[in-house]
C-alpha cells in the first residue's frame, strides 16, 4: 500500500474538522485561537498535497503566503487576548458578555 | 529566466496608500505634531491615490479591457478602479465623520489613521487581485488592520471585547476561506481565476465535489466579511464595542472588500458554474434578509440595529449577486450608495453618544430635531436611503438588484426581498420618529465637528442626488465592465 496525496489531503480535512470543532466547543481564547492556527496548517498540508499530487509548485509557494498571514494574526491575536486578561484576569470567552441584546 | 510583467501603474493608488502610511508614523515618532498635520496627510494620500485611480480609468480605454500585470495576480480593469474609489471616498468620510475620536486618542491617532489607510489598501487588492493567494493576503491586511482599529480604546473594556471577539471570528473565517482556495486549487490545478475558468471550460468534471465544497468554503468565508446570515453573530457586538468613529469605516470596508472578492470569484473563475452556487447564495440572501429585518426591529441600540440592517442590506446585494455577471453595474451601485449612509449614519452615532463610547440607546436620540436639527436631518436622510425610499439612491439600489435576480428567475427571492423592505420601514421610521416626536431629555446638544458636518452635507447630496438623478453613476458603473 503506497501512502499518495489523497492520504494526507484526508488527515488535512480531519485536521480541519478537528480546529473547527474546537473552535466551536472551547471557550478559552488561547485555545481558540490555537485551533485556529490548526486550521491553518490543514490549509498547509493540502496545499503541499495537492501541488505535489499536481506537479505544480504554486501550492508549495502558498503555504509560504499562509505562514507569513498566520504570523502576522499571531501578533495581532495575542495582544489582544492580553489585553483582554489584564483587564479581567481571565481568557475565557463566556466572561466577555458586556455587548449582547 | 521569465521576470513576470511589473506594472506600477497598475498599484500606483496603492502606493500612494501605503506611503502615506508610512509616513504618518514616521512623522509621528520624529516631530509628534498635531493629530491635524496626520489628518492632513490622510487627506493627500487619499486625494493623491484618487487621482491616480482616474488616471487608470482613462488609461483603460475600453469597459472590458484588462490586464494581469505582476504575473497574473493583480487585475487592471476598470472594476477594480470603481471599487477603489468607493473605498477612498469611504475611508475619507470615515475619518471625517470620526475625526474627534482620532483627537482624543492623542499620541494613538497616528496609528488609528495608519491602520485606517492600511485596510483601506487591504480591501482595494482583494478588489483588485484576479489570484486566489492575492486575494486572501488583501482580505487579511483590511482585516487584521479592523481588529486592531476594532480596539485601538483598549482601555475601555467594550472596545476590547470587541476586539477579541473581532479577531476570533474573523480568522476562523480567515482559515475558512483559505480551506477553500486550497480545496478550489486541488480541484482544478490552478489559483488565478482566469486559469480556473479556462481549466473548467476546458474539462468535464466527473468528480467534482473537492470543488464544490471549496467553492462553498470560499462563499461562507467571504459570508462572514459581508456578515451574512449564518455568519452574522460577530456583526452587532463589533459595531456596538468598537469605538463609533471607526465603526462606519470599518464596517463599510469590509463590506466593499468582501463582494469585491466575492463578485470577482464568482463572476470570473466559476461562471460555469453558475447553476450550483446560485441557489446556495440565493438560500443566504432571503435569510440574511429576513433574519437582519426583523432583529433590527426588536433592537433599542442603534448600533445594533443599524449592524442587522447592514445584515440585511448583505443580503440585498446578494440578491444581485445570484444574477451573476449581468448584475455588476446593480451591485456596484448599491455597494456605492449604501456604503455611503452607513458611514454618514455611524458618524452621527459618534456625534450624538460619543465618539469613542459604546452605549448608543435609542433614548439618546430623542428630540435629535430641536437639539440639532442638522444631524437629525442628515440622518433621516441616510434612513430613508437605507429604507430605499423612492427619490432617495437606496431606491434606484434596491430596484436595480431586484430586476437583476427577477430576470435571472429567482422571483420567489424578489418577493422574500420587497416584503423585506417594506417591514424594514418600521426598524428606519422607529428612529425618526423618536428624533421628532418624542421630547428631549436633559442631554446636551450635539455638535459634530467641522469635517464631520461637511461629510454629512456630501453624504446627504449623494443620496439624495442619485435618487433623483441615477443616471451617471448607473453609467460610470456600467461602463467599468462588459458583459
Amino acid at each position: 500500500m503506497t501512502v499518495g496525496p489523497g492520504w494526507y489531503m484526508t488527515l488535512a480535512a480531519a485536521l480541519f474538522s478537528i480546529g473547527a470543532i474546537g473552535m466551536l466547543v472551547r471557550r478559552n481564547a488561547l485555545v481558540m485561537f490555537m485551533c485556529i492556527e490548526l486550521m491553518l496548517n490543514a490549509v498547509n498540508l493540502t496545499f503541499v498535497a495537492a501541488g505535489r499530487a499536481l506537479g505544480t509548485l504554486d501550492g508549495q509557494v502558498s503555504v509560504f503566503f499562509v505562514l507569513v498571514v498566520a504570523a502576522a494574526e499571531v501578533v495581532v491575536g495575542l495582544a489582544i487576548i492580553v489585553a483582554v486578561f489584564r483587564a479581567r484576569a481571565t481568557a475565557s470567552v463566556d466572561e466577555l458578555s458586556e455587548l449582547k441584546g | 529566466m521569465i521576470f513576470p510583467e511589473v506594472s506600477w501603474a497598475a498599484i500606483a493608488p496603492e502606493i500612494a496608500l501605503v506611503a502615506g502610511a508610512v509616513a504618518i508614523l514616521m512623522v509621528d515618532v520624529q516631530w509628534k505634531p498635531h493629530t491635524r498635520v496626520l489628518g492632513g496627510i490622510v487627506a493627500l494620500a487619499v486625494v493623491s491615490a484618487a487621482v491616480l485611480s482616474v488616471g487608470q480609468w482613462l488609461r483603460l480605454d475600453t469597459p472590458g479591457d484588462i490586464t494581469t500585470p505582476f504575473g497574473g495576480m493583480i487585475a487592471f480593469d476598470r472594476i477594480s478602479v470603481l471599487a477603489r474609489f468607493v473605498l477612498l471616498a469611504v475611508a475619507a468620510m470615515g475619518v471625517a465623520g470620526g475625526w474627534r475620536l482620532f483627537e482624543r486618542l492623542g499620541r494613538r491617532a497616528a496609528e488609528a489613521l495608519a491602520l485606517v489607510l492600511l485596510a483601506t489598501v487591504g480591501f482595494s487588492f482583494m478588489a483588485s487581485s484576479i489570484h486566489l493567494v492575492m486575494i486572501f493576503l488583501g482580505l487579511e491586511v483590511g482585516s487584521i488592520s479592523l481588529y486592531v482599529l476594532a480596539g485601538i480604546t483598549r482601555e475601555r473594556t467594550e472596545s476590547d471585547e470587541a476586539a477579541m471577539k473581532y479577531f476570533l471570528l474573523g480568522s476562523f473565517a480567515s482559515a475558512v476561506f483559505i480551506y477553500g482556495v486550497a480545496l478550489t486549487f486541488a480541484g482544478t490545478g490552478r489559483l488565478a481565476l482566469l486559469g480556473q475558468r479556462a481549466f473548467l471550460d476546458a474539462n468535464i468534471l466527473t468528480r467534482p465535489a473537492v470543488l464544490l465544497i471549496g467553492l462553498a468554503l470560499v462563499i461562507v468565508g467571504l459570508g462572514f466579511k459581508v456578515s451574512a446570515v449564518p455568519f452574522h453573530t460577530w456583526a452587532p457586538d463589533v459595531y456596538q464595542g468598537a469605538p463609533a468613529g471607526v465603526v462606519g469605516f470599518m464596517a463599510a470596508g469590509a463590506k466593499i472588500g468582501g463582494f469585491a472578492a466575492l463578485t470577482r470569484i464568482l463572476f470570473t473563475a466559476f461562471p460555469s458554474m453558475t447553476d450550483e452556487w446560485s441557489s446556495v447564495v440565493a438560500a443566504i440572501a432571503a435569510v440574511s434578509i429576513a433574519v437582519g429585518v426583523v432583529l433590527a426591529l426588536v433592537q433599542d441600540d442603534v448600533r445594533r440595529m443599524l449592524a442587522y440592517s447592514g445584515v440585511a442590506h448583505a443580503g440585498f446585494i446578494l440578491t444581485g449577486v445570484v444574477a451573476g455577471a449581468t448584475a455588476t453595474t446593480g451591485i456596484w451601485f448599491y455597494l456605492a450608495v449604501y456604503t455611503v449612509q452607513l458611514v454618514a449614519g455611524f458618524a452621527i452615532v459618534a456625534a450624538v453618544t460619543g465618539s469613542a463610547g459604546s452605549r448608543s440607546d435609542l433614548g439618546a436620540f430623542a428630540g435629535l430635531a430641536t437639539r440639532s436639527p442638522f444631524l437629525a436631518g442628515a440622518f433621516t436622510v441616510a434612513l430613508l436611503g437605507m429604507a430605499g425610499i423612492p427619490l432617495t439612491s437606496g431606491f434606484v439600489a434596491k430596484f436595480g438588484v431586484f430586476v437583476s435576480a427577477w430576470q435571472a428567475g429567482f422571483e420567489w427571492l424578489v418577493i422574500v426581498a420587497v416584503l423585506a423592505s417594506v417591514i424594514a420601514f418600521g426598524v428606519y421610521l422607529r428612529v425618526i420618529v423618536v428624533m421628532y416626536m418624542r421630547e428631549p431629555g436633559d442631554d446636551a446638544p450635539a455638535i459634530p465637528t467641522v469635517a464631520a458636518r461637511w461629510m454629512l452635507v456630501a453624504a446627504t447630496v449623494v443620496t439624495i442626488l442619485f435618487g433623483v438623478l441615477p443616471q451617471p453613476l448607473l453609467d460610470l458603473a456600467r461602463n467599468a465592465f462588459s458583459v
